[in-house]
């Protein structure tokens, strides 16, 4: 009685203790795992700005920009909102996404460049209590709107603050066990706006 | 009288009998002679012959070459027959053939420069022709027998990179994709939309579906695999193609029974 009693106990303890390194696995995850992480969140980021730029863009055909904003827009959150500003006017404006979006691609310019550069983290992803890795990534935008006849008529650069967030997530596919990190962005505010 | 008569006897009739002989072959190749009437007949007759043949060139009805054409037409003016009619005749079949040479020369430039475009465009191969098709069209536009130097040059050319794309049937199926990969970035990157196109699908062709996985490696640390989210290959093609950019090396794939490519392992390059 009192070996099957150990025997439970051992048992019990071993699932505790696995449980507690499956646990301890996510948790400490070694630095080679966290950079692999840290530039993931960063190329999505990337990512971002080519899309941006894509949709910007006058010339790209309408059909193709909207498979290009389903894309950007696959990026975020739900309700993550991004911030519009202009050198004419004090205020920041928040529109969501899909919106944010649908504007950018029926700016009334002739041409549009958009440009993001000194892509960072502001703050490292930081795991949240919940398993999810929080961040903060910092970029500028150089904006640029082109008349046919004048040329430049507009041009700022924005300094924007976009959230991160990066969870481990499983699937199974064909049988396997896929871990993967998801990638979303959330709201990206406007920091500061200048000629 | 007897010395005469003697003289005669002396004579060797054997030599007497040749005398006549050449004197008649003499007077026989003189009667052969175009003269009087009977080179008047042949005159006609052979004016009529001309004017046969210069009709058929100038109704275009002779399927002899035009050089031999023209031939006809030389040789005919060279006799000088002096006959007005005739001197009409020739003049007109020059110009008839003159525009037919202008003509055979405008086609065949036609081809030449639609054979150069063919060729050109097969060197680049925008379509991923196979070189099976590719040697198909060779040999048409090689029957054409065009004689021109720089379509000569070209073919070799063809024939140079279809024999190139024979002897890299064995390229490894990994090489392959990631060529594709970087071929549809590069395009991308150049603005070549027909191009990203082609390589997009010749590299779908590959997969046993559009919705084939495709899973990217991040990270690998002992059994530890860290991937990003899945997707699919026509999305992953769409992603090289919108950022510009192949990032990614092929880690492994998996291949179904028809030898397609069914689920793509990438790594982070």
């Amino acid at each position: 009685m009192k070996i099957r009693s150990s025997v439970i106990g051992l048992i019990c303890l071993l699932i505790v203790a696995s449980g507690a390194l499956a646990q301890n696995k996510d948790e400490n995850i070694s630095p080679q795992r966290k950079q692999a992480i840290d530039s993931l969140a960063l190329e999505k980021v990337r990512d971002l700005s080519k899309y941006i730029s894509i949709i910007g863009n006058k010339s790209t055909p309408w059909s193709e920009s909207q498979r290009v904003i389903e894309r950007a827009a696959e990026l975020f959150m739900e309700n993550s909102e991004i911030g519009v500003s202009a050198l004419s006017r004090p205020d920041v404006a928040y529109y969501k996404v899909r919106e944010y979006f649908d504007r950018l691609m029926k700016l009334n310019y002739d041409r549009v460049t958009i440009d993001w550069y000194k892509i960072q983290y502001v703050s490292d992803l930081e795991r949240q209590p919940d398993g999810t890795y929080v961040g903060v990534i910092t970029i500028y935008q150089r904006f640029q709107g082109f008349d046919k006849e004048k040329g430049l008529i507009y041009e700022d650069t924005t300094k924007k603050d976009i959230t991160v967030y990066v969870k481990r997530k499983e699937t199974q596919i064909g049988g396997r066990l896929i871990g993967f990190w998801d990638v979303l962005l959330g709201d990206i505010r406007v920091k500061e706006t200048s000629k | 009288m007897t010395g005469i008569v003697q003289k005669i006897r002396s004579l060797k009739w054997h030599h007497f009998a040749l005398i006549l002989l050449i004197a008649g072959v003499v007077i026989g190749s003189d009667g052969c002679k175009t003269t009087g009437k009977m080179s008047k007949k042949e005159r006609k007759a052979q004016i009529e012959l001309a004017k046969k043949q210069l009709t058929e060139i100038i109704n275009g009805t002779s399927t002899r070459p035009l050089e031999s054409q023209e031939k006809t037409v030389n040789d005919i003016d060279n006799k000088h027959y002096k006959d007005s009619e005739l001197d009409k005749m020739i003049v007109e079949a020059r110009q008839v053939l003159k525009k037919a040479f202008a003509e055979r020369d405008k086609l065949r430039q036609e081809k030449i420069d639609a054979a150069r475009a063919q060729l050109l465009d097969m060197l680049l191969n925008k379509d991923d022709k196979s070189a099976d098709e590719l040697s198909a069209e060779l040999a048409k536009i090689k029957a054409m027998n065009l004689g021109d130097k720089e379509i000569d040059g070209l073919i070799a050319k063809v024939e140079e990179k279809i024999a190139g794309m024979r002897n890299k049937k064995d390229v490894p199926l990994k090489t392959k994709l990631e060529n594709s990969f970087q071929g549809i970035a590069d395009a991308s990157k150049a603005g070549n939309s027909n191009q990203v196109m082609s390589l997009t699908k010749s590299t779908l062709q590959l997969f046993s579906a559009e919705d084939a996985t495709v899973l990217i490696i991040i990270s690998r640390e002992g059994s530890i695999v860290d991937y990003d989210k899945p997707t699919n290959i026509k999305r992953y093609l769409e992603f090289v193609r919108d950022q510009k950019a192949s990032r990614n090396a092929v880690d492994a794939y998996e291949l179904d029974g028809s030898g397609k490519i069914k689920s793509l392992d990438l790594i982070k390059k």
